[in-house]
């Protein structure tokens, strides 16, 4: 039976990846509509994200009397990387609701709507490693050579927020409080994940960190980009978490595939 | 390969989410002649589908009759495959196109040659398909000089002019039309009428929920009326449209 359900999602799956035009194109649009018009376009995020990145480092640089060349490159590429993980998440928990449109005009796999979600995101990402590019020229280049690691870093970061945007879109597709129950998740998340600050800061907590999954997964980026070696058991978490994230995602969605239409 | 739709007993209960009132859901029990009922969890369901069999095979083109909200768009729904039934034997051979919502998915940003490209990959066109049949599509919407501008900047009739002209220009075994075709002014509707005739000719399968009996006439074999999400009558046009006519005593 277990079987039967994981290869209904599977073959969602892999429908969905097949159907890559429809979803870029969707992921596009969704960006261009917010930014019609603009001159500056999507860089209008970027924009405002660097002048949150940029006050949020002076300000708490000097809170916690550190060093800004080292706060603010951590600072920037923690938030601009908590932005992607984050986003996909709380937009991906509503994405069926606000797609129902299209769920119950046409016949479509469900996984499309997520994958639109992370592409529109990734490309919001790239806009927004302008801010990381400029930090880095700033606070000068450590290590080049752990630099690449960045990008399988990045893509299990992705596939790890995929299968949690994919879980609960069904859960919020059913119940309608749970959304509110992502978003205050995600916000609770964001004070306990060493983004404004580093996990050795935390002296006797120091556990919050280490046994955080979130921690893990956001320094397989980070910490690349910082010249680090990120620490083996973080990418043995990040894996672990992505490969029984999705088998778990692909029977949940195997075994409630038909009924998403009648929730949305 | 030819064509085929068999359904075999099938029913559908469509969930109602989201009442939670117990007043409200008696408002709606008394609205519907005993089409809701409850179930176990207390939410609300409709039955929407009734025991319905019937088949259809290559060539043929159904129309489909019935008051609102007797599950004329449900069970284009199931044959479409969005909505999987409870219970009953449903199989549908061919590539199968629902036409539902002729303008889902537009985007008033989007130039026209865009949208018809956004348009062609949602009913589920191939690229080459989509940049084969381009301007075919613009030369029938009589959008020549318009078709690298904005939707947003189109008017009406337009709009309708070009949603009809992408989605009629699909290639499929079996489309499934849900009351389309309000279309423009009377010079475009003779058209539009011609390029349906069309779109019958390359098909094997429509099925077509309907209001207008003359349009059944014209283009339809076969009728399937439907009352309360059952079947009232199946069979040749002609015999099943004049009972109609007789019930709602005309």
């Amino acid at each position: 039976m277990i079987s039967i359900k994981i290869k209904t999602g599977f073959i969602d799956l892999i429908e969905s990846l097949s159907l890559w035009r429809l979803w870029t194109l969707f992921g596009w649009i969704e960006i261009r509509q917010r930014y019609a018009r603009s001159k500056l376009g999507p860089f209008w995020l970027t924009l405002s994200m660097g002048i949150m990145v940029g006050s949020l480092s002076v300000i708490y640089a000097t809170l916690f009397l550190q060093d800004l060349t080292t706060y603010l490159p951590m600072v920037a590429i923690g938030i601009v990387t908590w932005t992607l993980f984050s986003t996909i998440i709380g937009e991906g928990c509503i994405i069926y609701i606000s797609s129902s449109n299209y769920i119950k005009q046409i016949k479509t796999p469900r996984l499309i709507f997520i994958l639109q979600v992370i592409w529109k995101n990734l490309v919001i990402f790239l806009h927004n490693f302008l801010i990381i590019i400029l930090v880095l020229a700033y606070s000068g280049v450590r290590e080049p050579l752990w630099y690449l690691l960045f990008i399988p870093g990045l893509f299990l970061l992705v596939i790890n927020a995929g299968w949690i945007a994919a879980l609960t879109g069904i859960f919020s597709a059913r119940f309608r409080d749970f959304p509110q129950i992502v978003n205050a998740f995600l916000q609770v998340s964001f004070y306990i994940t060493p983004i404004l600050f580093e996990s050795k800061m935390l002296g006797k907590f120091y556990w919050i960190a280490k046994y955080n999954p979130l921690a893990h997964i956001l320094s397989l980026v980070r910490d690349p980009l910082l010249g680090i070696n990120p620490d083996l058991i973080s990418w043995v978490v990040a894996f672990s978490m992505a490969s029984v994230g999705w088998l778990f995602v692909l029977f949940f969605l195997g075994k409630y595939h038909k009924q998403i239409p009648y929730w949305v | 390969m030819k064509s085929e739709i068999y359904l075999d007993k099938v029913s559908l209960q469509l969930p109602i989410y989201g009442i939670s009132s117990q007043s409200f859901k008696n408002r709606l029990m008394s609205f519907n002649s005993g089409n809701l009922s409850n179930d176990i969890d207390g939410v609300v369901v409709i039955q929407a589908l009734k025991n319905i069999s019937f088949s259809l095979e290559s060539g043929d083109s159904l129309g489909l009759i019935g008051i609102n909200g007797s599950g004329k768009s449900t069970l284009l729904r199931v044959l479409a495959g969005i909505y999987a039934p409870n219970s009953g034997v449903i199989s549908v051979t061919g590539k199968t196109v629902p036409l539902l919502d002729i303008g889902l998915g537009l985007d008033e940003q989007l130039t026209g040659r865009q949208n018809i490209r956004l348009r062609g990959l949602l009913i589920g066109m191939s690229d080459q398909e989509i940049r084969r049949k381009t301007s075919d599509i613009v030369k029938f919407a009589e959008l020549e000089n318009y078709i690298d501008l904005p939707l947003r900047t189109y008017s009406t009739g337009m709009r309708v002019r070009l949603t009809f002209a992408i989605s009629t220009a699909i290639d499929a075994d079996i489309i499934l039309l849900d009351e389309v075709l309000g279309v423009g002014d009377a010079a475009f509707q003779e058209k539009a009428k011609s390029r349906l005739k069309d779109l019958h000719a390359r098909a094997q399968i429509i099925v077509h929920a309907i209001h207008d009996e003359r349009t059944i006439l014209e283009s339809c074999n076969k009728v399937l009326w439907m009352e309360h999400g059952k079947v009232k009558n199946f069979g040749a046009t002609d015999l099943v449209m004049r009972e109609y006519r007789a019930a709602l005593g005309l």
